[in-house]
C-alpha cells in the first residue's frame, strides 16, 4: 500500500517537496515507516547522521492528528506527519 | 473563553491590540499580555530572522488541551485567555507569540500566563529555524515531543 510522510520542522531538509511518499506491505506499522526511511536517508543522503538522528527522536502523528506509538497501524493512503524534536513559542 | 489562532506571516501580523481587544471584561481585574520576538543572538550567534514552523492542527489542538486543563491543575476557573503563535519569516523584534489572560486576581493571571507558555514550549509542534548573518541558517535541536501516545 501507499503512504504519505508528512515533513514536519527539521525533517523539511529530507526532501524538497515536503512530502515523501513509500510503497510499503499492508498492516505496516509506525516501526515499519521508521525503518523505510532510515533506507530512504541511507539511499538519498549517504546515511547523514544528524538527519538519522531527527528520524530517531521523532514522533509521528496520525492523519486525525493524534501522536500514536511504533505499533499504530497504517491504513492505506494515510498521511502520516512526522514530528521531529519540538521548541517553539 | 479562548481564543486560538496560527497566524500566516505572509497574510498579517500579530496584534497586541487584537489580544486586549479580546480579553477586555469588567469580570477581570487583573490581566497580563505576554509576547515572544526575535533576538538577535543564540548560541553565541547573529541572529537576523527565524522562520517558524508548526503542525497547525496539532498546536491548536494543544493550546486547547492546555487551556482546558487550567481549571484542574490550576483552579483558575473564570479567565481569558488568547493564544496566537506565528508561522513563516519573521525579522528581529517581530511578534512570534501572543499569550494574553485576564483573570479576577494578578495571582491567578500571573500563574496562568506562566503555565500557558511552559507548556506550549513543551508540548506544541512548532519548530525554528535561525537565519545568521553569515547567510547560514539552521533548525533548533528542541526536545522531543511530551505525549500520551496510542
Amino acid at each position: 500500500m501507499r503512504i504519505k510522510i508528512e515533513l514536519f520542522g527539521a525533517s523539511r531538509e529530507f526532501s524538497k517537496n515536503n512530502l515523501i511518499e513509500f510503497n510499503v506491505s499492508n498492516n505496516s506499522k509506525i516501526k515499519d515507516i521508521r525503518a523505510e526511511m532510515n533506507k530512504y536517508l541511507d539511499e538519498n543522503f549517504s546515511g547523514n547522521e544528524n538527519y538519522k538522528k531527527i528520524l530517531k527522536s521523532s514522533s509521528f502523528c496520525s492523519e486525525d492528528n493524534n501522536i500514536v506509538s511504533d505499533n499504530y497501524k497504517i491504513t492505506e493512503n494515510e498521511k502520516i506527519g512526522i514530528i521531529p524534536p519540538i521548541g517553539g513559542g | 473563553m479562548l481564543h486560538t489562532d496560527i497566524i500566516d506571516i505572509k497574510q498579517k501580523k500579530l496584534s497586541i491590540k487584537d489580544a486586549e481587544k479580546f480579553i477586555a471584561s469588567a469580570n477581570y481585574g487583573a490581566s497580563i499580555i505576554f509576547t515572544g520576538t526575535v533576538r538577535n543572538q543564540n548560541n553565541n550567534k547573529n541572529v537576523i530572522g527565524i522562520t517558524y514552523d508548526s503542525h497547525d492542527a496539532l498546536v491548536l489542538k494543544s493550546f486547547n488541551e492546555i487551556y482546558n486543563e487550567t481549571e484542574k491543575k490550576l483552579n483558575i476557573k473564570n479567565k481569558a485567555v488568547f493564544i496566537e503563535h506565528a508561522k513563516g519569516y519573521l525579522n528581529l523584534k517581530e511578534i512570534s507569540i501572543i499569550i494574553a489572560v485576564a483573570c479576577k486576581h494578578r495571582d491567578e493571571a500571573y500563574i496562568l500566563s506562566r503555565y500557558i507558555i511552559e507548556e506550549i514550549k513543551k508540548r506544541s509542534p512548532i519548530w525554528k529555524k535561525e537565519h545568521y548573518i553569515d547567510n547560514k541558517s539552521d533548525w533548533l535541536k528542541g526536545n522531543p515531543l511530551v505525549h500520551e501516545k496510542i
